[in-house]
């Protein structure tokens, strides 16, 4: 039986294009993916991995528990909807199996099910069904409620949507109360509703005529398919593709397949699935401070996907990482920024670095080496400290950049330029090779994130010199003499905290050497200093202005000292600080 | 008596209103935070472009104080001022308060600290120095490094706060220019075979024989003038300072090692400023330093009529400069008390 | 060509500004109009990563890009590392990187050498 009826083609007309285009797309990211992410899927494919990606596809796609974390009245909005949907589907398809004693039926006829059966009566299954609707409709509501009032979520901002997303958007919230209305009207007609169903319908059997009725009932059923139907076709080309694209991220995810700097088609599948939630726009430090409100990940996924995104757009963000930390889809904002200033750079004049040849500029000898980093050299008291801190260790220490140096690579990665940055990467690494360190400390988180996670340097341990410190004063080598009366408070640079999850060291020194007072919005969600390299966009006084909001912040503790453990926090904070902003090795010294 | 003023802060752009008020008849009241009068110019040795000695100067203006019978309160910090439409009234830390018909605020400047320019090593290094603690040796007469030696070379950094929006000082001290002048040519004075040389961006010679002073300093004392600002100095291991610098004239880098560094600091608008200025009502430059009604006809007077402003407290002055404001601003204080008896 | 940059023998003897072609500076200072305000005190080419190793001076890229005199620029801008000593420095709070960034994506387009 076909069960075929007119009414039925927008939404069957939807389903097969969604599926058509969607399926079109992830096959040809997934093909188009590199060998060694093919080969990842292929080794991981048959493992505990798969399983963990299922339940995080149930997890996630569905009951939202990230956004739980975040947010839970925002968590209900969209897990009412996601997973009150699904349970919908789910219920309508046992209806169509119990009543037609068949699980294989066109998917329409599960859909309209009352349409089809009014006279079905399967125990408990019309009652079911008008709580799920009323589950989806009251997350419905507080989703046209955080459309008007973000507030009542904690959320200064929301989305600022595209033409496509607001079809998608406006069908999307006709769907529900459409079936509502359809069910009623058929219930009016044939008493098939429950309680919610049932008690609209007898209103409306009071308030009209049956010949009405009758046409009512038809037209609402149409609507609801079309509803559907536009909705569908919409998908693909607006946020709700993150619906389905979620699902084939978290296997790949899973698998240990990464963004990369260069990009690959996961990119194109991370940049999928973002739901332009929006969590993403508070948290960033541009949009407080008023410098700007276009460049948030929200918008910058948004324009890439749409092909609109700008070499500026691109380079205005401080990759404080603030927005990734947060994203409850985990997609890899910064990786994705890189990537994007890679795309628009790699045609640029290219860098030249062929004049450093096999320059050392290194001093000393050790198995400890020591990489001050570039910024580290406009702070003589953070070497002067250092030195002092490595004549107590008692080791011998190869001072990698003393008299100047070949910069990390990481500025150049930030800004996309990654020939460029690999080249400067190599140039150190075979120095670090040479003089056969076993530890290499920094004093530049900059520097840090980039020997940790670019240089691959297999026989090397590589450590800030907070670590560092840290484990001079558990070993009892360097010994620290409490002084309650020093009052400190401290700032986590973003490539160190957030960049490298270095949060207790510091934490520990301190509490050591003195009293610790710290902010509301630290560790995980601390703020960004302002004088982020990776933003190549901001003005010296917007800086400024960023560093002044903090400043003001520390300053309220109540400390005497502002102590930071990166030399660009520390000379950007510097600028607006009324308090002595020191580092931590001068803290400890 | 006289029409009361109280002018608080007695270097000498307030040693010189309080004469020229007393001497129209007025009763002055000077009040300074320190422990004698004469302000910045008591740590200063001698000078520019005369050498003329400081102390002449600061003794000059203590002994007609005296002599005028001038009263004035010394150690007296003002925690707060009320203004009223013809009354002020200055309160002081120790309680006690003074009331007067009209108030020059001459509070001056504070010295640009040096060490917020780190990577210049004050405070790090034992021989980096500054201006004015060049001057402290001058006044005890001897320069010498910190192992007590003298120094064969020594390099003046100009600009050392003043111009660096790093350090939100963006406006020009003025005075560094030719002190650095001075300071090299009394280097050059007091230990012949020393090298100096100044790093400079600009040279500004704007006064009376300023200029004339630069052309001496090349020609009959030697030195090396290069145009370029250091970007950071380090210690060597004998304690001696490596600068660099572009020699932005040659085009190329330079690198420097000397037995001295020493900073020509600038001059900062005074911290208690922001305070004072919102007691009474009166509005501050970008820079900090008060603002002054008009910057031609009225450049003493404030938005008050009864609040008249000298010296640095206004901008970066000379010492001539500050006094003439001293002796401007008592004329246009004179006036205002006067201002009925004059037919107004 | 990096060695002797400035004036070859070949070269023009002088900076013509009545045929010199501004539009790539004007463009330039369009996108970081902090670039204005450089008094060419050298403290970004006296700290330089890049300046400490081989003889790239950013003070005089910046100048004769004011000039319009681009013939030499890609070598001399292709030696930047970018690792942002000379914006810590700047007195005049430049925004070095993106003058940087911007030259090497407009000179490029413009294929000049």
């Amino acid at each position: 039986m076909s069960y075929f009826e007119p009414f039925i083609i927008p939404f069957s007309v939807g389903v097969v294009i969604l599926f058509a285009v969607m399926w079109t797309k992830f096959i040809s990211w997934i093909s188009a993916l590199p060998k060694s992410d093919k080969k990842l899927i292929i080794r991981n494919a048959v493992s505990k991995a798969t399983f963990a990606a299922l339940w995080e596809v149930f997890s996630e796609c569905l009951l939202h528990r990230r956004i739980s974390r975040v947010n839970p009245r925002l968590w209900y909005m969209h897990m009412s909807l996601a997973f009150g949907w699904f349970l919908l589907i789910v219920a309508g398809k046992i209806e169509g199996t119990l009543y037609l004693k068949s699980p294989v039926n066109p998917p329409y006829v599960d859909v309209f099910f009352r349409k089809y059966f009014p006279e079905a009566h399967i125990p408990f299954m019309g009652f079911i069904m008008d709580l799920l609707l009323l589950f989806i409709l009251s997350g419905l509501f507080m989703a046209v409620l955080k459309r008007f009032k973000p507030s009542v979520y904690g959320m200064k901002k929301t989305t600022k949507h595209t033409a496509g997303d607001r079809i998608a958007l406006s069908s999307l919230w006709a769907i529900f109360p459409l079936r509502l209305t359809a069910e009623s009207f058929n219930s009016a007609l044939y008493d098939s509703g429950s309680f919610l169903t049932g008690t609209i319908g007898n209103l409306f059997a009071f308030l009209f005529p049956e010949h009405v009725l009758q046409i009512l009932n038809e037209t609402s059923w149409w609507l609801y398919s079309t509803a559907l139907g536009t909705f569908f076709v919409a998908i693909p080309l607006s946020r709700y593709l993150h619906i389905f694209a979620e699902i084939p991220l978290i296997f790949l995810r899973s698998f240990k397949i990464r963004a990369a700097a260069v990009p690959t088609t996961f990119t194109n599948l991370e940049i999928a699935a973002c739901s332009r939630c929006g969590i993403c726009i508070d948290p960033c430090q541009l949009g407080r401070n008023d410098i700007a409100n276009d460049i948030q990940s929200v918008y910058s996924l948004r324009n890439i996907r749409e092909k609109c995104n700008t070499v500026e757009n691109s380079d205005n963000c401080l990759m404080c990482g603030r927005c990734e930390n947060i994203c409850p889809v985990g997609i890899e904002l910064n990786t994705i920024r890189i990537s994007q200033r890679y795309k628009f750079r790699k045609n640029d004049n290219p860098y030249n670095y062929r004049y450093i040849g096999n320059r050392d500029f290194s001093q000393g000898e050790g198995k400890t080496g020591y990489f001050a980093g570039c910024m580290t050299m406009l702070s003589p008291k953070i070497i002067q400290a250092m030195e002092k801190i490595f004549r107590q260790s008692g080791e011998e220490v190869w001072f990698a950049d003393k008299d100047g140096g070949v910069c990390c690579g990481r500025p150049q990665k930030l800004a996309g330029n990654i020939d460029a940055a690999n080249r400067m990467m190599e140039l150190n690494k075979s120095l670090f090779i040479k003089h056969g360190i076993t530890t290499l400390v920094t004093s530049c988180p900059i520097c840090l994130k980039v020997f940790k996670e670019d240089y691959k340097l297999e026989n090397i341990r590589v450590i800030h010199h907070t670590q560092y410190i840290h484990e001079l004063v558990q070993k009892g080598v360097l010994k620290l003499k409490k002084d309650n009366r020093k009052i400190f408070t401290y700032h986590d640079p973003c490539e160190l905290g957030r960049g490298s999850r270095i949060y207790e060291q510091p934490r520990a020194v301190l509490s050591l050497a003195g009293t610790l007072v710290e902010i509301d919005e630290t560790r995980e969600n601390s703020l960004c200093c302002g004088g982020s390299l990776a933003n190549t966009r901001l003005s010296f006084e917007n800086k400024n202005l960023i560093s002044k909001t903090l400043t003001d912040r520390f300053e309220a503790t109540g400390a005497q000292y502002l102590v930071t453990s990166c030399p660009l926090c520390k000379k950007t904070l510097s600028r607006t600080s009324n308090i002595p902003v020191i580092d931590i090795a001068e803290a400890v010294s | 008596m006289g029409k009361r003023v109280i002018i608080v802060g007695g270097g000498v752009a307030g040693m010189q209103a309080a004469i020229t008020l007393k001497k129209t008849g007025c009763s002055p009241l000077l009040i300074e935070k320190n422990i004698a009068l004469g302000g910045k110019l008591n740590n200063w040795d001698r000078l520019f472009p005369s050498q003329t000695s400081a102390n002449e100067i600061i003794n000059g203006l203590t002994d007609e104080i005296a002599s005028l019978n001038i009263k004035n309160i010394l150690c007296g910090e003002v925690s707060e001022m009320r203004h009223d439409e013809d009354k002020i009234e200055v309160n002081l830390t120790d309680g006690n308060t003074y009331e007067a018909d009209a108030i020059i605020i001459a509070t001056g400047f504070d010295l640009f600290n040096a060490t917020q320019k780190e990577e210049y090593g004050y405070g790090v290094y034992n021989n980096v120095i500054t201006s004015a603690d060049l001057e402290e040796m001058f006044r005890q007469g001897e320069v010498k490094t910190s192992t007590g030696v003298p120094p064969s070379s020594v390099a003046f950094l100009h600009c050392v706060g003043s111009r660096d929006l790093q350090v939100g000082q963006g406006h020009c001290s003025r005075v560094c220019c030719i002190t650095g002048v001075k300071q090299a040519i009394e280097i050059r004075q007091a230990l012949p075979e020393c090298q100096v040389y100044n790093f400079y961006m600009d040279m500004r010679m704007f006064g009376p024989g300023y200029e004339e002073l630069y052309k001496e300093a090349q020609e009959k004392w030697k030195i090396n003038f290069i145009r370029g600002r250091i970007s950071e100095a380090s210690q060597t291991i004998d304690n001696r300072i490596r600068i660099k610098a572009e020699d932005t004239l040659a085009g190329r880098p330079l690198k420097l090692t000397v037995d001295m560094l020493v900073l020509l600091i600038g001059k900062k608008a005074a911290a208690c400023n922001r305070k004072l200025a919102a007691d009474l009502g009166l509005s501050l430059r970008e820079s900090g330093f008060y603002a002054p009604k008009d910057n031609f006809t009225d450049n003493v007077c404030t938005c008050k009529e009864n609040v008249f402003i000298a010296g640095t407290a206004l901008a970066p002055k000379t010492i001539g400069e500050a006094m003439n404001d001293g002796t401007a601003a008592a004329i246009k204080a004179y006036e205002y008390l006067n201002r009925f008896e004059n037919g107004k | 060509m990096a060695n002797n940059w400035g004036f070859g023998i070949n070269e023009k003897r002088s900076i013509d500004l009545d045929t010199n072609n501004f539009d790539i500076v004007r463009k330039i200072l369009e996108a970081e109009p902090s670039f204005y305000r450089c008094i060419s005190c050298g403290s970004c080419t006296a700290t330089c990563s890049a300046g400490n190793i081989t003889n790239f001076n950013f003070r005089k890229v910046h100048h004769l890009l004011r000039r319009g005199e681009y013939q030499t620029l890609s070598g001399e801008i292709s030696k930047c590392m970018l690792c942002g000593k000379c914006s810590l420095v700047c007195p005049r709070g430049i925004n070095t990187r993106n003058i940087i960034l911007n030259i090497n994506r407009l000179i490029t387009r413009q294929n000049l050498r």
